[in-house]
Parts: structure tokens; C-alpha cells; sequence
């Protein structure tokens, strides 16, 4: 429970940090805090559902504080869940290099859906060269930072449950081989 | 705990999130600004409250650093720009009083200050604590929400020009969508032609304007305003000036760029225009009823 605490509010400030920053660097040069965050428990967290709840809230909280439909976040963070999973599964992205990699396709991949569902329900311009030339910075930085982002939730994940286990007593029966 | 997570299946938790995802964007799609869903209340509002507050601590020592930038080693341009601007400033009184002597003369003066009332809106000074947390859209929250008369509809501008829209309120903070937003356009004319168009946002730091009517008289350097037409921007608000003009060719629309009137970069206060285009009124006249409308009716013209 503490761990699903400390992750969403770690999703609740990670919009606002990132809202702050963007008042003084370009965003697309910011590395999408939320995103990484997601990609962490696709990679890490134990249970799928609980982390697609989990994800699917962290889109929730992002819809609120951004200008996109209500909604768009939070259907591309089950998507970026998903692919995390599913990539976890069939590949091997334990190292620094392979997770940046990931991410860096996943920031493209997600902007794509994004411009794209904007242009689906007609309320803005869909993917164009601007959007394009933005992204390519934008999944840079995700790729430099995905690293960190995945040791946040595993060292949120793994502190919190030596936390969570400190409190039970802890029962071992033990067998006496020479008997 | 344990038992439910083990028994939920996973495909229709992923089915249920993505198809209550879907509704979600259809109903906010069909919702305009000013309508009853964008006034945010409950956990959501509290989300947009609590943000206001924490940008700001977050941001503060940001801007801690770059006031210690402008005013102290910007200081060393300081006598420079200041005998700059007191060449200027004589020049400005002169000129504006050859204009006023010109007015005076043509009768104009007395008719202007009889339609001045209708330009005299309530105004609410904001501070600008946040920006989109997503680089593709270009939206910002500010310090100012329900409680304050701001509802969605309301024109957000700045001494520079037009800065957006307020598309959702809670009770302390509102979110704005800014001019440059992928999904804002605004009906505007070029001050000198009066050839009208769209400036559209582009997502970028500069618009797009594309004109009703091919071939419209437009140059390098005009000022595009607001029209008013669009009934949710007050006419006569600048918009932007043109940098590049492109040729239509044999294409349907002749285009322009415009770089914004408002320096979004450097935006920190901002002033949230206490009254709703006839739009926005027409759409929710219910509205008027309560606190905000007494607010509005009052600087609105008999």
C-alpha cells in the first residue's frame, strides 16, 4: 500500500515539477517525468493490473494540469504500460542502453498517438513537421533520463517492502538433517 | 486485497480503463469552455488547487536566480537603454500630441470617449505559476480560480496582447490554453488592410495566419488583431505581427506567420478579462445567475 502511495504521489508531483521547470526551459527539451515513471512500473512492478491501475491514474493526474482532452494521457499511459510489459517479456531491457533505447522509440510512439488522437477528434492540428522537430529532442532526453526513471520505481519498490515486511514476524520452520 | 488482485482479469481491467478513457475524450470533446463539466470540483479541482501552490515553491528559486540575472548584471545595459528610452519617450509625447491635436480637431475625441464604455471590461490580475506538463500542448495554470469571478470563457490577456482562453476553472486556479496551443484559433484582421483570417496555434512559438480571402492585401510587419468575430475574443486585442508571408501559388489558402504580440517565454502576470463573449453567453446563459454574472453585467455595456 505504501508503495502505491508513495508512487502516486510521486505521479502527483511529477507533472508539477515539470510544469514549474517549463516555465524556464522549452518542454520539449524536458524529460517527461510521468512517462518514465510509467515505463518504471511496466518494467518493475510486481502486479500487472495494480500497475495498469496505477499508470491509468498517473494519466488521470496529467489530464487534469494539461490542455489535452480528458483522457489522452491516461489512454497513452496504459499504452506505454502495456508496451513496457510486453517489451519486458519478449526482449531483454535490463541494461542502461536497451531501456533508453526503448524509451526513446516509446516517446515517439506516444507522441504519434497523441498528435494523432488530437486529429481524430478535431479539436487541433495533427502530427506535422513542428511536431515532428519537437520530438526529436524530446525522446532524446526521455532516452538519457529512462534509466533513472526505472531505478526510482524499482528503489521505491523494493525500500517500501523491506518497510511493509518490517512489521510481520517472519515464521520458518527448519528441518535437522542429522536426525 | 490479494485475493481481488488475483481474481481481477487483467484484459478487462485494460478494456474498462481504455474504453472509460475513450468516453472520457468524447465527452470533453463535445463539452465547450464554459460549460458545466470544465468547472472542475471534488479531488479534481483539489489536483489544480494544489498545483498552483507547489509550482510556485517549486519555481521559486528559478526565478530567484533569473531576477538576480535581470536586475543585477542586467544593470550594467541599464544607462544605455535608459538614455535609449528617454530619446524615445520624448518622441512618443510629441507624436501622441500632434494625434490628440488631430483628433480634437476631427470631433472623433468626444465620440470615442462616448464608446469607451464598451471597452471598459473588469479585469483580475493573475500570476502565471505553471505551464502544460506536456510539450504538445501549450496550456498554463494560474493563481486565480472560482472564488475570484474566473469561470472558462474568459479571455486571458496580457499589456502585450492576447494571451488565451480559460478552459477550466477549480476554486483557487484556472488552466488557460494559450494562443500557440495546436488547438486554439482566433478570428483576427490586419490592422492596416482589414483583410481577415485565422491566426491558428501551431504548437510552436509562432502562428499561423490563413486568410479568408486569397490574396488579401497583407506585408512584412502589419499587426493582426482580434476581429471579435469569433464571439469569444473582444475585438481590437493584438494578435501578432507578420514576419513572412507565403505565396499561395495555385494553392486554396494564402498563409502568413505571425510571431505573437505576447512574449510567451518571459509571460509572468497576466489579467483574466471578467466577462464572457457573447458566444460563451449564449451557449450557457444560466451562468449569469450566479456571483460571476453580477461581476460580468456590471462592466458589460447597456
Amino acid at each position: 500500500m505504501k508503495r502505491i502511495l508513495a508512487l502516486l504521489a510521486l505521479g502527483v508531483l511529477a507533472p508539477m515539477i515539470q510544469g514549474a521547470i517549463g516555465t524556464f526551459i522549452p518542454l520539449q527539451y524536458c524529460p517527461d517525468l510521468g512517462l518514465l515513471l510509467v515505463v518504471g512500473l511496466g518494467l518493475c512492478w510486481r502486479s500487472t493490473a495494480g500497475g495498469v491501475l496505477l499508470a491509468a491514474a498517473l494519466g488521470l493526474i496529467a489530464d487534469l494540469l494539461s490542455g489535452s482532452l480528458f483522457g489522452q494521457h491516461m489512454l497513452m499511459r496504459i499504452f506505454s504500460f502495456g508496451a513496457a510489459r510486453v517489451c519486458s517479456r519478449q526482449l531483454n531491457l535490463r541494461g542502461a542502453m536497451p531501456r533508453m533505447t526503448f524509451v526513446v522509440a516509446l516517446t515517439v510512439v506516444t507522441a504519434l498517438g497523441t498528435g494523432a488522437l488530437t486529429s481524430f477528434f478535431g479539436v487541433g492540428r495533427g502530427v506535422d513537421g513542428e511536431m515532428l522537430r519537437d520530438m526529436v529532442p524530446h525522446a532524446l532526453i526521455n532516452g538519457v533520463f529512462a534509466p533513472v526513471g526505472v531505478w526510482l520505481v524499482e528503489w521505491i519498490s523494493s525500500w517500501l517492502s523491506e518497510v511493509d515486511a518490517g512489521y510481520q514476524v517472519l515464521q520458518l520452520r527448519t528441518r535437522n538433517r542429522l536426525s | 486485497m490479494a485475493e481481488f488482485r488475483n481474481r481481477t482479469p487483467v484484459t478487462a481491467l485494460v478494456v474498462g480503463l481504455v474504453a472509460f478513457a475513450v468516453v472520457a475524450m468524447v465527452v470533453d470533446r463535445r463539452s465547450a469552455p464554459g460549460g458545466p463539466e470544465r468547472e472542475l470540483s471534488g479531488w479534481t479541482g483539489a489536483i489544480l488547487d494544489i498545483a498552483a501552490p507547489v509550482q510556485k515553491m517549486i519555481a521559486f528559486p528559478f526565478d530567484l536566480t533569473q531576477n538576480a540575472w535581470r536586475h543585477y548584471v542586467s544593470l550594467l545595459e541599464a544607462s544605455d537603454t535608459n538614455a535609449g528610452l528617454r530619446a524615445r519617450l520624448t518622441a512618443l509625447e510629441e507624436e501622441n500630441l500632434q494625434l490628440r491635436e488631430a483628433l480634437i480637431a476631427s470631433g472623433r475625441l468626444a465620440r470615442i470617449a462616448e464608446i469607451r464604455a464598451d471597452f471598459e471590461v473588469p479585469m483580475l490580475p493573475s500570476e502565471l505559476v505553471g505551464v502544460d506538463p506536456s510539450p504538445w500542448f501549450r496550456s498554463a495554470l494560474i493563481d486565480r480560480g472560482r472564488e475570484q469571478g474566473v469561470r472558462s470563457g474568459m479571455p486571458v490577456i496580457s499589456e502585450q496582447g492576447l494571451v488565451g482562453l480559460v478552459t477550466a476553472t477549480s476554486t483557487h486556479a484556472a488552466k488557460a490554453m494559450l494562443l500557440l496551443d495546436r488547438q486554439s484559433a482566433v478570428d483576427g484582421i490586419i490592422q492596416r488592410s482589414r483583410s481577415r483570417g485565422i491566426a491558428r496555434g501551431r504548437g510552436t512559438s509562432d502562428l499561423e495566419f490563413e486568410f479568408v480571402v486569397r490574396g488579401s492585401d497583407v506585408r512584412i510587419g502589419d499587426v493582426v488583431i482580434s476581429s471579435g468575430l469569433g464571439g469569444v475574443y473582444p475585438k481590437g486585442i493584438r494578435i501578432g505581427k507578420v514576419v513572412s508571408v507565403s505565396d499561395p501559388g495555385s494553392g486554396l489558402m494564402q498563409t502568413a506567420t505571425l510571431v505573437p504580440a505576447v512574449d510567451f517565454g518571459r509571460l509572468e502576470q497576466v489579467f483574466v478579462m471578467l466577462r464572457r463573449g457573447p458566444t460563451m453567453e449564449m451557449l450557457y446563459p444560466n451562468e449569469q445567475q450566479d456571483g460571476l454574472g453580477a461581476i460580468a453585467s456590471e462592466g458589460s455595456a447597456p
